[in-house]
């Protein structure tokens, strides 16, 4: 079978594979560009992007101009963009109204609840897609949303447990592997967006994300019912990702020894590579200022450490000062590859399985 | 049936709990076990019961059953 295109509302795209949105400034214009142009969706992580700027510009000014320039980079070559907003940022409702502006085709919301996702992108065309963890949590979005703003997700990304980044589970339940697997998440998801597709008058697509990593793994959420799938880890190993060569180079090393599951300041769980600084951080207290208070969920008197700061300086590759962020699955990345590359082997590999 | 037993029947229903754990001075999270979730789909079954909005604001001060029925009682549901 051919390989079906994805459709979010009447924007096409090709091939049903998102590169999930990856702060900080892990995803630009850059990686994204490059996603978008093989057929893919690519996706700018609007997280912490200001801050390569002047910093005397104020923080939620540079924070959008920032955006907006590297979305303009994208949509300059008359590609589709999406941009991830975290929910958790003090700035979420700010950076969704820059997104609308600006022309991004969808938006994904993730590190919490986006009830008034709808009330900040007004009545511009862009897709809305909530990104959630549980069944439960689609549901409670779809019925307030409709309830509040008579209208529903445009998709909805389920990601599971084994997912790169921040995560929404219980931390235990992650460390003792009691957490959902993927497969069941993405089989209650569905049963959701089936309930309320009536409603609807039209398919709310279902995206898998966390752990996808072959072609294989793409057939099988596609055969399962799924509309496509979100991938982060795999395109962090890109030649057009956006981060420096010492944080691609932590990937092909990794080992099951270094990775490691953290309760981050941001309030979730996240999965990172252990580098000193992780180890480091765990007990002491490290001195920081906060210049900016750039998440509701951070409390900069109790944090050991400014996540924002220890992700910039990986990004830039100092990770002795940081730790980059990723999926279990960057055991198994050997290479770095071109992200046609990429896209090319998963829809290849996916093709002949499709039922 | 009094307001009372009604908020109680709610919150039985989408709590899960048995009915004589619900009362006045319960609260919701620590006593009956709601999480985020939770809260926002019980205020939504209070919205559709009682044919009433509640704001973020309203919702958070939500605490305990007896806070819940004190709340509709100002705003003028009696039963
Ligand atoms: C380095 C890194 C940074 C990430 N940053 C974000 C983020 O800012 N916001 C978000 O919603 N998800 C973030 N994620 C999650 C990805 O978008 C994606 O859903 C996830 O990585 C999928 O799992 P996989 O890595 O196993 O493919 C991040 C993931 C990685 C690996």
């Amino acid at each position: 079978m051919k390989i079906p295109s994805l459709k979010i509302g009447d924007l096409i795209v090709r091939y049903p594979v998102i590169q999930g949105g990856m702060g900080v400034s892990v995803s630009k214009a850059s990686l994204a560009s490059a996603v978008s142009r093989a057929g893919g969706l690519g996706v700018i992580a609007s997280v912490g992007l200001g801050e390569e700027m002047d910093t005397s510009i104020p923080y939620l000014e540079r924070s959008q101009q920032a955006l907006a320039a590297e979305i303009r980079k994208v949509k300059e070559q008359g590609l589709a963009v999406g941009v991830n907003v975290m929910v958790a940022l003090t700035t979420f409702g700010d950076m969704v109204k820059t997104c609308a502006k600006e022309g991004v085709d969808v938006l994904f919301a993730g590190a919490g609840l986006p009830l008034r996702l709808p009330e900040f992108a007004g009545d511009s065309n862009m897709k809305l897609v909530p990104i959630i963890s549980s069944g439960r949590a689609a549901d409670v979005i779809c019925r307030s949303w409709f309830k509040k703003y008579s209208r529903f997700p445009d998709a909805i990304v389920v990601e599971g447990p084994m997912a790169g980044g921040h995560l929404g589970f219980k931390l235990n339940d992650l460390l003792d592997g009691t957490a959902s697997d993927l497969d069941t998440l993405v089989k209650e998801t569905l049963v959701v967006a089936e309930k309320y597709e009536q409603q609807a008058g039209r398919k709310i697509p279902v995206i898998a994300a966390g752990g996808v990593y072959s072609g294989a793994d793409l057939a099988r959420f596609l055969n399962m019912g799924a509309s496509g799938v979100q991938m982060g880890t795999r395109f962090v190993a890109t030649e057009e990702c956006d981060v420096s060569e010492e944080y691609k180079q932590s990937y092909i090393d990794a080992k099951e020894d270094d990775v490691a599951v953290i309760l981050s300041p941001v309030g979730l769980p996240a999965r990172v590579i252990k580098t000193p600084f992780v180890e480091e951080s765990f007990g002491a207290k490290q001195k920081f200022k906060c210049f900016y208070k750039c998440l509701i969920t951070c409390d900069a008197d109790k944090a050991n450490y400014c996540i924002a700061l220890a992700l910039l300086n990986s990004y830039r590759g100092q990770l002795d000062e940081g730790f980059p962020m990723c999926g279990q699955n960057v055991t198994r990345i050997d290479k770095i590859l071109s992200v046609e590359e990429l896209i090319q082997e998963l829809t290849g590999e996916a093709e002949p399985l499709l039922t | 049936m009094s307001l009372e037993n009604r908020i109680a029947e709610i919150i039985v229903s989408r709590l899960n709990v048995k009915p004589e754990e619900v009362t006045d001075i319960a609260n919701l999270k620590d006593d009956l076990g709601a999480d985020s979730l939770d809260m926002v789909d019980l205020m939504m079954d209070l919205e559709d019961t009682f044919n009433l909005k509640i704001s973020d604001e309203e919702g958070n001060t939500l605490q305990t059953v007896g806070s819940v029925v004190a709340f509709l009682k100002t705003k003028g549901i009696e039963a």
